[in-house]
């Protein structure tokens, strides 16, 4: 049996070239989507790269598994909001219609256009086209708009498109990129980068025949997984993930009032079976998702209507009791709205949390806010405030800079009630109800708080690139991922790897992205903490149950985090561990960089 | 994959005969695969299940029956498959410029087939324009002739894939209920029809503007 080769397709947006690139070997190496992201920043971006400048790249990754349970695609680039390596992952049907185009490595773009462009990639036709008629335009008209324009040239279906809104082109620091509509890639500004290079939208079609070496034996676990793990995601496909958020609350891992208390009335106004009585539309999923975990909802009751939403912990996550937003429906229109800017709801709602708490103490004014009231809860105040931040308009201009920088540029409000890790909001978790959260948001080299990203396992599954919800299904019909991923593998492009090479996989796709982190200046023991209301303030359950976080057990716990993640206590990577894995060519590098004593 | 000790939901599935719609058999005279659009989730597990059964790959590009997905805004997908038309209703097999027609219902396996070596391609194309949903479909890379829905029909038994792997009880396999031409609906026309749900937003938008919410008091 051949191994299946890989091609990248490569688009330099300052001369309009285009390049297809055969990866096989690092794609062999690092296994494709958030693995080979990494080491495609560390090829080809010099470090200390302005992630908004042309130097930087924007790769949209997809790995051997693309399509399969799922169709996700990583994005990664320098990340304007923390400067250190930014990954995001966007679900739906983008990254399976690039397999079909013939791209099975993915797509990067590089450079910057010189006016506003959308590319069109319809199998071996890639063209960069105008995109003025489009800039501006807000989600989901661009996608709307592209698609019946695209659709007449074409026989059948519809394109698949990735776009930002206004907040991209704005380059505001966490926007986000859209597909459909509510497919998103928003953590860590993977808009910012994709506006500042002037690409208003992708827009993808294949349709030639992808090449899996043994489809027989793909066809068969994935039969095995469809009607065995059927019954066991029912209740996700009836529910979607709204009900994740009452769980939340009470198990007091949900922020409330921007982390300052562990319960709040409100709380009980969010009542998921309401939801789907009342406003549920249907169930919707991904390419080969039994699971179809995507429930849109259409409120026609008043005063919040009519709109569409989709909620879950983590999109619609922040505009709940962490802005003391009440109940389902606020929280459905402002997660639309966001999505509708193009802004990143978690991190955006962060930075209205925090200026919310500023203004509760007095701290910014009205006038500061160019006269919004921004009492907590206000859903209108709150409306107000996105949009100059989508727009660049006013106070939003110091607040599209994100956690890691307003600080700086309002000097009124106070630092310490922005509750950030390495500038990335922290809004739907609360730490101080589970250690294991509290550890899994921090040890993470890309500063992405989004549960538990910096798991080698985690990476492997961006990497694959599989859904990381059906991710918890494995072990109960395969033993584990290595039981799904493994002969998936050989069946799709005919790696057949032992034990050993599968865990080495892991650790190269993990360690990779660490070592362009620690490159860009990020030190795991000084930077993998959380902002000190965790430790220092106690905040108490429905039940009056105090909750805390410990400083000494969490150190203790990172650091066995550490170990187990195939670090040193300290959470960084061996030298003999990196020659073990065949990466010596970052130690210079790193060495240059952790001085002497690494 | 892991052998040995049986999962509550594999003993589960071992007393059920089939999911869902098992308590009816499949029909033995003229049936259709009935596609219920409200309840596809858009996964595309038929679309594999048709490739697999027919060429022994996984393409949906060379699947019978095809999954459209639309934003409305919010995404849905809707089927498209062969509804077997009857005889005076049959667009396609009119419209073939051969004797006999090359695309044509076997009145004795109950199902669409096709004449695959005296298929004129792509170029003539004539079934698929005159089918008002463009059914027939062609791969030209791979296949010559047209493909429609044959029921999976394999020594006489017609055991449809696509039905059998649908996780969303979308799909059912079933004699007609009414003429069944009148499912032979263009996904364009189903969605339009799905949109209504969505009203009174208009595809390219998904709420109300704040500024109209909040009575246009300020931007």
């Amino acid at each position: 049996m051949n191994e299946t080769t890989f091609t990248l397709l490569e688009v330099d947006l300052s001369t309009g070239e285009k390049h297809v690139v055969d990866v096989t070997k690092d794609m062999r190496t690092y296994c494709g989507g958030r693995g080979l992201g990494a080491k495609l920043l560390w090829d080809r971006v010099p470090a200390g790269t302005d992630p908004l400048s042309p130097e930087n790249i924007l790769y949209f990754g997809v790995g051997p598994l693309t399509g399969f349970v799922g169709s996700v695609v990583n994005v990664s680039a320098l990340s304007p909001l923390t400067l250190l390596p930014g990954k995001s992952n966007m679900n739906g049907h983008f990254g399976v219609e690039l397999i079909y185009a013939g791209y099975n490595a993915g797509l990067l773009l590089k450079g910057k256009a010189n006016k506003p462009v959308y590319l069109y990639i319809k199998d071996d036709d890639v063209e960069i086209r105008d995109a003025t008629h489009l800039w501006g335009k807000c989600n989901p008209d661009h996608q709307e708009t592209l698609r019946s324009e695209l659709r007449k040239d074409l026989d059948d279906q519809n394109f698949r498109i990735a776009a930002i809104g206004p907040a991209g082109e704005h380059m505001v620091r966490n926007a986000s990129i859209d597909h459909d509509f509510y497919h998103h890639a928003a953590r860590l500004g993977m808009g910012a980068v994709m506006g500042s290079k002037k690409v208003k939208a992708i827009a993808v079609k294949g349709s030639k025949a992808p090449s899996y070496q043994n489809p027989r034996l793909i066809y068969q676990v994935l039969l095995k997984f469809l009607k065995e793990g059927w019954e066991e995601r029912v209740t996700a496909r009836r529910w979607g993930h709204s009900v994740t958020m009452p769980t939340r609350y009470y198990k007091t891992t949900e922020g409330i009032k921007n982390k300052q208390l562990g319960w709040d009335p409100i709380c009980d106004l969010s009542n998921p079976l309401k939801l789907e009585q009342g406003a549920k539309l249907w169930s919707d999923a991904c390419n080969l998702c039994q699971v179809g975990c995507k429930v849109p909802y259409m409120r026609r009751k008043p005063p919040f209507s009519p709109t569409i939403g989709e909620i879950r912990h983590d999109n619609a996550g922040g505009w709940n009791a962490n802005v003391m937003v009440a109940g389902y429906d606020p929280q459905t229109y402002l997660s639309t709205y966001v999505d509708v800017l193009g802004l990143d709801s978690e991190d955006v709602s962060g930075v209205v949390a925090w200026m919310m708490e500023c203004y509760d103490r007095g701290l910014v004014t009205k006038e500061d806010l160019d006269d919004i009231e921004l009492t907590w809860g206000n859903v209108e105040a709150i409306c107000q405030l996105v949009k100059k931040i989508a727009f660049r308009e006013g106070i939003g201009d110091k607040l599209a800079e994100g956690l890691k920088f307003a600080p700086a540029l309002i000097e009124k409000a106070d630092k310490r009630y922005a509750i950030s890790h390495r500038g990335v909001a922290i809004t739907s978790y609360e730490p101080r109800g589970n250690m294991a959260d509290a550890v899994g948001l921090v040890v993470n080299p890309v500063g992405e708080l989004h549960g538990a990203r910096g798991n080698p396992e985690r990476v492997i599954c961006d990497s694959l690139t599989i859904c990381f919800f059906v991710r918890e299904d494995f072990p109960k019909y395969f033993g584990g991922l290595a039981g799904y991923a493994r002969p998936m593998l050989e069946g799709t492009v005919g790696w057949k790897l032992s034990k050993r090479n599968w865990q080495n996989l892991i650790l190269r796709a993990s360690i990779m992205e660490r070592c362009v982190s620690l490159r860009e200046g990020y030190l795991p023991t000084r930077d993998d903490l959380l902002p000190d209301r965790f430790f220092d303030e106690v905040i108490y359950n429905k039940y009056g149950e105090p909750r805390s976080l410990d400083r000494e057990k969490f150190f203790e716990m990172r650091k066995k985090t550490y170990l187990a993640f195939g670090l040193n206590e300290e959470g960084l990577p061996t030298k003999k561990r990196l020659r073990e894995l065949g990466m010596d060519f970052v130690i210079p590098a790193l060495e240059e960089k952790l001085g002497a004593a690494w | 994959m892991q052998e040995g000790k049986k999962s509550k939901h594999e003993k589960a599935l071992e007393r059920k005969k089939g999911w869902g719609v098992e308590s009816l058999p499949y029909p033995k005279g003229i049936a259709l695969i009935d596609a219920r659009w409200d309840l596809c989730i858009g996964c595309g597990y038929c679309e594999i299940a048709c490739s697999m059964f027919h060429h022994g790959v996984i393409n949906r590009e060379l699947s019978r029956i095809r999954i459209y997905r639309y934003l409305l805004p919010a995404p849905k997908s809707v089927q498209n498959v062969c509804s077997q038309c009857p005889d005076k209703e049959r667009e396609c097999e009119k419209s073939c410029p051969l004797d006999p027609p090359v695309i044509r219902y076997d009145h004795e396996r109950f199902h669409m087939v096709v004449d695959e070596e005296r298929c004129l391609g792509q170029k003539c194309g004539r079934c698929a324009k005159a089918c008002p949903a463009q059914i027939p479909r062609f791969y030209p890379s791979q296949q010559k002739a047209t493909f429609v829905c044959d029921l999976c029909e394999k020594d006489g038994v017609r055991k449809p894939q696509c039905v059998e792997v649908c996780p969303a009880f979308a799909l059912e396999f079933l004699e007609p209920s009414f003429p069944q031409h009148l499912q032979r609906i263009h996904p364009d026309d189903k969605a339009a029809c799905l949109a209504e749900r969505l009203n009174p937003l208009p595809r390219n938008v998904a709420q109300i503007s704040p500024e109209e919410l909040f009575g246009g008091k300020r931007s």
